[in-house]
């Protein structure tokens, strides 16, 4: 067991002061004596200038108002006769297990009938790789690994750089999340809301108005970062290939780190929808007799993400309410999720209500983000939520008839309010490449092998 | 004096260095030829962190809980700290555990003063900053450090110093600087080839290599000055040190970390049980099953030397008092653990009767006979089962009145040859531990009918756990299973195929020494595998 105790006394934690500065109290004096004795502060841009065209009007949904990316991802699957809504297009109904979008119905779309084509061989892992890679996955001496970068890092890499996180990872259970960079390497989620708060809404985070962070320590932590990196790049020297790539990644990790400190320096973006979330999460979230409180981490998290895309901190997350084959014991149930979806008998009803749960948690994500205005209408429609799981049938590890929700029209480059279904067995790749071209990144295909595709799915696209 | 007995590797490398320390008291098959492969680099694992910052510091400090996440690779944390990066989380946090654990260095006076005398002539004082840094470096990165690297070292405490107006302040900076370099948070380990022409780890590798293998941490100032002097490099110096780690206390951390990642222990501490179908179930449980098997380890291994099949076979445990009363036994002691006598009446002994193995490889409300079968076959037998196909049905059928046990609910996996295929080599071995039930209370029915507990391994009837136990010591698969985890755990790699000789050569010594995990442990540690290493590629 760790004898550790999850600090939060002192420290930088994600509050861009370090406990070397806590402990031997700064003060406001000594932070202005630093600027005065010439460190190197540099305050930037108020990035409202960044958010004006050239003749000072703010720009359109893709602009000032930046198109955001989220993906809301459960374990397990669904139970397609009682998730596929019987009817398609524009009149549709929704299903027993979709029913909890009742409210934000004309917000999204539902995907259905889509297949990942990876070869099925690691039950799960094949599903989720494939899904979200659009490339099978790796399996080598035990260990699973996806082959590729994942939707969201490959929108992060093209949309992440001007935000303070190019992407963040939540998970509202103990989940080891779905992000890849590459093989064997891993975004793992935040999985404390309370640390969330901290990293996000902590003593760093400044509201519209007010003036960026006057701290010399800040510099001072890019010099630490400085050497670190002279380190990384003259270890890398000696390095073979495979070991030279995972420093990459350590690399990119720490000048990630160096740039959003450096950004806090700046002025907060002028965003007329964020503010300072009126209260803390809680410290912490105990499970009860063994089953994890779910939903209370998870709306906690949501939250947050919804106010840290009005705020523009990132423009693409990653939510994890739990693994491919998580086994979490959900209130009411009789055993752990994945037994259930392999052992229960009849018609499933105990893995029926998880999905449902499932699908109430993404209702409120949808809606929650669907309450913040932006621009003339809401968070949401400048968004893309991609709701998915690795499986559609969990009982038999099924590629074929994923279930997928589509929240947001993101910017109104993808059709909302309708049921698509694909009776073809479409390759769920296509709306990878939809959604990317509807973040405007210039792509061409998604996937490789049996999972390539060139084409998106043109019914989904406005 | 009973040279050709001697440690093989010893004489194929230097020729015959007697030391009786290290004689073996049995004849032993001539040491394989061994080419090595190429270095890996490794990543401290969450556990190597916490201890290299409690060698270097002093124990006590508060270490964040969340940092980056170990990866089992292979079975094993050791060979996925091999594999796995760190992530821009991990990055941050890392960077805030750096400025936390600086400051709780320079705030507590003793482990202030523990980083050197010098007292600073003005708040920037970069003579006194480098003899501090050059003091704490080099046991921070385990080697000598270069004059440029020391250099920045310095200029980032001085540049810190000078914003800050506190000498002090600027070293926070420059310690933040060397936790969070790659040097600190990877083992870089190239070799480099000696006169023979052969390539082997350089002296302060090797120490590093020892270090974390033998005490899960870094090399002390002791076995720094041996790398220093060259005394490693050689046999009788490198058989002084491996004696003298694995008499040191700290081996304890060296075993605990080899037997918690073979036996996949950490999992244990989110044990998740519905205490309402589990009334034995608490918080504090998976600490609890994780500490005893533990203890016995240590008791077996360091303390008494015994033959490691009798963690199987075992009678003599250590429990607390939650253990003690899911055990149906006398808590031996009132507070922490106590060493327990199991009866056999209790129809429990070894690692098979244990919450550490019973709990974790069920399920939540219920037993689970292909995990635990799966468990002895893949970890304590290294039998490599086929995954699972996807797009099978695999749901077994409720209990009823003619299904009452799992060993009727199961049948249909040991009777349809699509799943009989795989299942036959798991769910066997499983019913066998049915009279345990998800947590490891003992249970002589379920649902109103006798359990069944009798099954076959590998040609070996079993009556029940408690022959189970007995079976699964006397398979020829044990030792080399054990074997070649500690081969991989020492390595933080798989073997290559190459390698597999030696790794029967280690198995064989493992044998013929009676099953004892220290000599094995040695022999690893003396081994040309632990030396040698190939160019990088």
């Amino acid at each position: 067991m760790s004898r550790r105790l999850p600090f939060r006394g002192v420290g930088p934690r994600a509050l861009r002061q370090p406990a070397a500065l806590a402990a031997l109290v700064p003060s406001r004096r000594a932070l202005l004596r630093g600027v005065l004795q010439g460190s190197a502060v540099f305050v930037g841009l108020p990035l409202l200038e960044r958010m004006l065209n050239g003749n000072g009007t703010a720009l359109a949904c893709g602009g000032a108002i930046p198109k955001r990316f989220g993906l809301f991802y459960w374990g397990n699957g669904n139970i397609p006769s009682r998730w596929v809504p019987p009817t398609d297009g524009d009149s549709w109904e929704l299903s027993e297990q979709l029913a909890p979008l009742v409210n934000i119905k004309a917000k999204l779309s539902v995907v259905s009938g889509l297949s990942v084509k990876v070869p099925n061989l690691l039950p799960h892992t094949s599903g989720a790789g494939g899904l979200l890679s659009g490339m099978a996955p790796l399996s080598e001496n035990g260990n699973e690994t996806f082959a590729g970068p994942t939707i969201d890092q490959i929108i992060a890499a093209e949309v992440g750089g001007d935000s303070l996180f190019p992407s963040l990872q939540t998970a509202a259970t103990d989940a080891s999340g779905q992000s890849f960079n590459g093989p064997n390497s891993k975004n793992p989620p935040e999985t404390d809301p309370y640390a969330l708060y901290e990293r996000l809404f902590g003593a760093s985070f400044r509201e519209p108005g007010e003036e960026g962070i006057v701290d010399p320590t800040l510099a001072l932590r890019r010099s630490v970062l400085d050497a670190v990196m002279g380190d990384i790049t003259t270890l890398q020297g000696k390095l073979g290939a495979a070991d030279k790539a995972r420093l990459d990644q350590h690399l990119t990790g720490v000048r990630e780190l160096e740039t959003r400190l450096a950004r806090l320096e700046e002025d907060p973006p002028s965003l007329e929808a964020c503010s300072r979330p009126a209260s803390a999460p809680l410290t912490s979230y105990p499970d009860n007799d063994g089953r994890p409180q779910v939903t209370a981490r998870s709306r906690a998290m949501v939250d947050m993400l919804a106010m840290a895309f009005a705020c523009d901190q990132t423009r693409v997350f990653g939510h994890y309410l739990s693994d491919p084959v998580s086994n979490i014991l959900y209130p009411g149930a009789s055993a752990g999720h994945h037994n259930l979806t392999h052992d229960e008998g009849g018609d499933q009803p105990e893995v029926n209500a998880i999905t449902v749960q499932m699908v109430a948690e993404l209702a409120y994500m949808l809606e929650r983000f669907d309450a913040v205005a932006e621009a003339d209408g809401t968070l949401l429609d400048n968004c893309c939520i991609l709701g998915c799981s690795e499986v559609s049938l969990g009982q038999t590890h099924s590629l074929d008839d994923m279930p997928i929700v589509i929240g947001g029209g993101l910017c109104g480059t993808l059709r909302t309010g309708i049921h698509y279904r694909s009776y073809t067995g479409d390759n769920a790749s296509s709306l990878m490449l939809s959604i990317m071209r509807g973040m405007d990144i210039l792509a061409t295909s998604f996937g490789s092998e049996d999972a390539y595709t060139e084409s998106g799915l043109s019914d989904i696209e406005v | 004096m009973r040279c050709p007995l001697l440690l093989a590797a010893l004489i194929v490398v230097a020729g015959c260095d007697p030391d009786p320390a290290t004689e073996v008291p049995f004849a032993r098959g001539a040491q394989p030829a061994y080419t090595a492969p190429a270095p890996v680099l490794r990543r401290l694992t969450y556990e190597q962190y916490v201890h290299t910052l409690d060698d270097l510091f002093g124990e006590g400090l508060i270490i964040s809980a969340s940092l980056e996440p170990d990866t089992r690779v292979s079975g094993l944390y050791a060979v996925g700290a091999s594999v796995t990066s760190i992530s821009a989380l991990g990055v941050e946090r890392y960077e805030s555990a750096a400025f936390d654990v600086a400051a709780q260095v320079l705030a507590d006076p003793a482990r202030r003063a523990a980083l050197g005398s010098c007292v600073p002539a003005a708040p920037r004082d970069d003579g006194c900053a480098a003899e501090l840094l050059g003091t704490i470096g080099p046991a921070a990165w385990r080697r000598p450090l270069t004059e440029g690297e020391l250099g920045t070292l310095v200029a980032v405490a001085g540049g810190a110093a000078d914003a800050r107006g506190d000498f002090d302040e600027g070293l926070a900076y420059a310690l933040a600087a060397l936790l969070q370099s790659p040097y600190f948070l990877f083992r870089p380990e190239f070799g480099e080839v000696s006169d023979d022409g052969v390539r082997r780890y350089t002296a302060p590798e090797l120490a590093t290599r020892l270090s974390y293998f033998l005490w899960d941490g870094p090399p002390d100032g002791e076995l720094r000055a041996a790398a220093a002097s060259g005394a490693l490099l050689t046999d009788a110096g490198l058989n002084a040190a491996v004696e003298r780690l694995l008499e040191s206390p700290k081996a304890r951390r060296g075993l605990r970390a080899f037997v918690a990642d073979m036996l996949q222990l950490a999992e244990l501490e989110s044990l998740t049980k519905d205490p309402t179908v589990f009334v034995y179930m608490s918080a504090g449980l998976g600490a609890s099953a994780q500490e005893q098997t533990l203890l016995d380890a240590e008791t077996l291994v360091l303390d008494n030397d015994a033959d490691l099949r009798t963690l199987l076979t075992s009678t003599s445990t250590h429990l607390d008092r939650s253990l003690a009363a899911l055990y149906d036994v006398p808590a031996p002691a009132r507070e922490g653990f106590g060493v327990a006598e199991l009866p056999a009446s209790g129809g429990r002994r070894g690692l098979l009767g244990q919450v550490s193995f019973l709990a974790l490889h069920a399920h939540a409300t219920s037993t689970s006979v292909t995990l635990r079968g799966k468990f002895i076959r893949q970890v304590l037998l290294c039998q490599q089962l086929p995954t699972p196909p996807a797009g099978l049905n695999t749901a077994i059928p409720e209990a009823s009145e003619s299904l009452p046990t799992m060993r009727e609910r199961v049948a249909k996996h040991l009777e349809d040859p699509s799943c009989a295929s795989c299942h036959q080599f798991m769910d066997p071995i499983g019913l066998g531990l049915e009279n345990f039930d998800g947590v490891g209370r003992y249970r002589a029915e379920e649902n109103n009918t006798e359990i069944d507990p009798s099954g076959e391994l590998d040609g070996a009837a079993f009556a029940d756990a408690w022959a189970l136990g007995g079976t699964l010591a006397a398979h020829d698969a044990f030792g080399p299973c054990v074997n070649r985890t500690l081969y991989r755990f020492a390595a933080g790699r798989e073997e290559a195929d190459a390698e597999a000789p030696l790794v029967d050569w280690h198995a064989d010594g493992l044998k013929e020494s009676e099953y004892r995990l220290k000599f094995l442990m040695r022999d690893v540690a003396l081994g040309p595998a632990f030396r040698t290493v190939g160019e990088v590629e």
